[in-house]
Formats: structure tokens, C-alpha cells, sequence
């Protein structure tokens, strides 16, 4: 059983290792910064809404600088917002891999969303050392918790991503209303605001978000007592737990039904 | 060996269910050899498919104690936008062999040349083919799925499966689909034939060959 189990971790290791290669390949080819351009996306992105938003708001918001807050919303915002659209129809447009046993459907799912994560956090390091340097963000004051709420927040955007996978084999209308569903959850996404600068009213409904918490540990740990973060774990963690089953018997159903030219 | 335990298959077709295979069992034993006769549509490409894992069956079981290659035929398997290198890379990857090695086997047996550097997409259904056989002799299964594909090859690529599959590798079991009584005849052990999603094993291949020319 153990060795069983010990062998099957192996030959997985392996497929996610051929298929990282194999994606990086075809989506970047072997030309120019090659994988680099994983993280031009969210870099970029990152950047010019913080130049937007320091001209029409100025340089400063409740006391932080406004390029860091909103850099530090926006890459876990690309992260989850191409993460999402990455991972729809991801089963059929790798069907053809599929005629190797070895290969899981879940590989897929795990492959864009790791890539996706490593070009995130390859653009947060950047933009953080860049604007550490022009003297617009701070030395983060709290790594634990910004690595946790990166963690809670890559773990919730997976499971996710485990659920609309299956679904949007099956229908086309998800597939259709994901690009105005991401765009309508952006002010519950907690990138633009802390908690903790709305009305309580609005605090309790917000917290009801499984982005929030997370998002509010990410920016503690970052700027530390310059903003007063507000968390409660009890919503990401449980809904990431559930998406994730949900998500998983998703997969093992669509997968009995797909069929392969 | 491999075995089909009251395998049965459909696909959904308007609000019913197009019924494929109704329930047929079969075991592969090592070293045997199968053909598999049936008219167009009647099954023969799902039921390797479902033999290679490709597909799921609706319902029954298949159970796989020897290595079993994917299903070799016209289409999968293959990343059309990659080069024969690529793929060849990446299946040598996900197999656990050397690169080398097996781009030596593929070079040798394709004789696709600079080909190789090309998209996969940009290859005719022969050379495909010669990909496709290269890499599946390159790592070596106890059993070979055969698709239908070995007919579209010329009169050199015969010769080398023939030399590489049923010489040199006699001793594997093979499942063979194919429309060419010839093939069937000259290499297949037992047949099988597929007619109305209903399958009849005959261990005399040409009362199946006689079976299949009456359908």
C-alpha cells in the first residue's frame, strides 16, 4: 500500500515536471525572456493602475503609500483572475494528453494554477525590491503573516479553480458569465480598501469574503501597525475546505464522462 | 494480462444515450494476439480507447496487470504545436526513460530527418504514424494498442513494424483494429467482432473474417 502509494507520488512528480516544461514551451516558446513573461502580466498591471491611482488620489492613502497598497492588491487579484480563466475548458484542450495513462486530469488543474502562482510571486518580489528602492514600500513588517495570507489566498483561488475546471466542461454558460462574475467580485476582493476603513455594517458583510481575511494578512504583514488589518479565518478556511471536496468528486465524475478524440 | 469485465459504454446523443458497448467481456493474456473487426462506427476505436484508459467505460471494469501502450492512432497522444523532438522529449519524460535513447530509436525508425523539428501538426497521417510507433516501441509495453493506423504507412514503414513489432517483439500481446482481412489473418491469434454494440470473441480468426464479411 505505502509502496504503492510512494510510486504513484513518483510517476506524479514526473508528469507535472514534463507538463510545467511542456506549458512553459508552448505558451512562451523558447525565444526571447522565455518564462519571464509569466510575471510581465501582473507586473505591469500592478504598475500602471498604482501610477493611475497616485495621479488621481495622490501619493498617500490612510497613511501608506498608494503605488504599494494597490500593488499589493493587485498581483493576488491577476493571480486568481487568471488562474480562474486557465483553468476553464482546461480538460478538453489538453485531451489529447490524456492517451497517457499516467496523466490525471487533476495534473492539468494543478499545472496552470502553479504556474500562475510562481509568475505572481516572481512580479510581487520584483515590484516590492522596485519600489523598495524608490523609497514607496516598506520592509515587510510581518513575513509570517504575509506568507500565510498568500497561502490562504493561493489555497482558495485552487479550489476554485478545482470546481470551474469540471464545471465548464459540462456547460457553456459558466464559461460565458466567469469574465463579468470576475469582474462584478472586485469590491469584495479587498484590493482597493482595508476592512477596517468601511462602516461596521459593511466590515461584517465584507469579512463574509474568502478573499478578505487573506488579503488583510498580506497587507498586515507587509505594512504592520500603519494600517489595522482585521481577519477571521473561519470563512476562507472553510470554504476552501469544501470547494476542495466539491471540487475533487467534480473532477472524478467529468473525467467518467469526457470523451477524447 | 488485461481484463474487461462487463465493460459497456454510451455516449449521450439528444436527451438519450447512444449505446456502444453492451456489456462485453474479454481478457488479453500476454503474448496474445487480438484482432478486432466491425464495421465503421461499431465501437472498435472506443473499445481501445477504453482498454487504454483513454476513456472510462459507463459501467464495468478493466483490469491492467501489464504495461499497455496508448491507443496508436490517427489522432492523441501528441501536442500538435510541438515538434517530433518535443513530443519525443516529453513522452520520454513522463515514462521515466532517457531522452537519448529514445530520440535515437525515433530518429532511426521515423527516418523523418529534419522533419522532426517541424510542428507535429505540419506531418501527413504516415508520418504520424512512424512517430507515433517509434515512441511506443521506443519504451517498450508487454501490450500494443493498434488503431487502424499501421494501413496508412508505405511499403518501408510496413517492413519495420513488421521487423520491430511482430519479430522482434512477437512476444507481446497486441490488440489490432483493422478493416484488412490480411493483417488479421496473418498476425492475429483470436478476433473479435463487433456488430450492435454486441461483441463475439472467435478463437478461428477466419470464421470472424467470415463472420465480418457478411455484416
Amino acid at each position: 500500500m505505502i509502496a504503492k502509494l510512494a510510486d504513484g507520488w513518483r510517476i506524479q512528480r514526473r508528469v507535472i515536471r514534463a507538463l510545467i516544461a511542456r506549458e512553459l514551451v508552448t505558451r512562451f516558446g523558447r525565444e526571447n525572456i522565455g518564462f519571464l513573461w509569466l510575471m510581465v502580466e501582473p507586473l505591469l498591471f500592478a504598475f500602471l493602475v498604482g501610477i493611475v491611482w497616485r495621479y488621481m488620489k495622490g501619493p498617500e492613502e490612510h497613511g501608506v503609500s498608494i503605488v504599494a497598497f494597490v500593488a499589493t492588491g493587485y498581483i493576488p487579484l491577476t493571480l486568481f483572475r487568471h488562474a480562474v480563466t486557465r483553468s476553464t475548458r482546461v480538460f478538453s484542450v489538453n485531451g489529447s494528453l490524456l492517451y497517457h495513462r499516467q496523466i490525471k486530469v487533476l495534473d492539468f488543474i494543478l499545472v496552470r494554477f502553479f504556474l500562475e502562482v510562481i509568475g505572481a510571486m516572481m512580479a510581487f518580489v520584483t515590484i516590492g525590491l522596485v519600489l523598495y528602492v524608490l523609497d514607496e514600500f516598506p520592509v515587510p513588517a510581518d513575513t509570517g503573516s504575509l506568507i500565510f495570507g498568500w497561502f490562504l489566498y493561493c489555497m482558495f483561488t485552487f479550489s476554485l479553480c478545482l470546481v470551474l475546471a469540471p464545471l465548464s466542461e459540462t456547460s457553456e454558460l459558466l464559461e460565458k458569465l466567469t469574465p463579468v462574475t470576475l469582474y462584478i467580485m472586485i469590491p469584495f476582493s479587498g484590493v482597493f480598501n482595508m476592512v477596517s476603513w468601511l462602516t461596521p455594517d459593511l466590515q461584517r458583510i465584507m469579512l463574509w469574503s474568502p478573499f478578505v481575511s487573506p488579503m488583510e494578512l498580506m497587507r498586515h504583514g507587509i505594512f504592520g501597525e500603519r494600517v489595522h488589518a482585521i481577519w477571521d479565518l473561519t470563512v476562507p478556511v472553510t470554504a476552501t475546505a469544501i470547494l476542495m471536496l466539491v471540487g475533487l468528486i467534480l473532477c472524478r465524475r467529468v473525467r467518467r464522462e469526457l470523451v477524447i478524440e | 494480462m488485461i481484463s474487461c469485465i462487463n465493460v459497456a459504454k454510451s455516449y449521450p446523443m439528444g436527451s438519450g444515450r447512444k449505446q456502444v458497448i453492451n456489456g462485453m467481456s474479454l481478457d488479453i493474456m500476454p503474448g496474445e494476439h487480438i484482432g478486432l473487426l466491425g464495421r465503421n462506427g461499431a465501437g472498435k476505436t472506443t473499445l481501445i480507447k477504453l482498454i487504454g484508459g483513454v476513456e472510462l467505460p459507463t459501467s464495468g471494469k478493466i483490469r491492467r496487470q501489464m504495461s499497455t501502450s496508448w491507443p496508436l492512432g490517427f489522432n492523441g497522444g501528441f501536442q500538435g504545436s510541438l515538434t517530433g523532438y518535443d513530443n519525443a522529449r516529453f513522452i520520454a519524460r513522463i515514462y521515466g526513460h532517457r531522452y537519448s535513447d529514445i530520440r535515437d530509436f525515433v530518429e532511426d525508425f521515423t527516418e523523418l530527418g529534419a522533419q522532426l523539428k517541424m510542428p507535429v501538426k505540419t506531418y501527413s497521417s504516415g508520418m504520424r504514424a512512424r512517430l507515433a510507433f517509434a515512441l511506443s516501441l521506443a519504451i517498450e509495453f508487454d501490450c500494443y494498442l493498434i488503431d487502424e493506423v499501421i494501413m496508412v504507412g508505405d511499403a518501408n514503414f510496413h517492413h519495420k513494424c513488421h521487423v520491430e513489432l511482430f519479430e522482434k517483439r512477437g512476444d507481446r500481446a497486441l490488440v489490432l483494429a483493422s478493416h484488412s482481412p490480411d493483417l488479421i489473418r496473418e498476425f492475429c491469434d483470436r478476433a473479435l467482432v463487433l456488430h450492435q454494440g454486441q461483441a463475439s470473441v472467435y478463437h478461428d480468426v477466419n470464421e470472424a473474417l467470415h463472420v465480418y464479411e457478411e455484416l
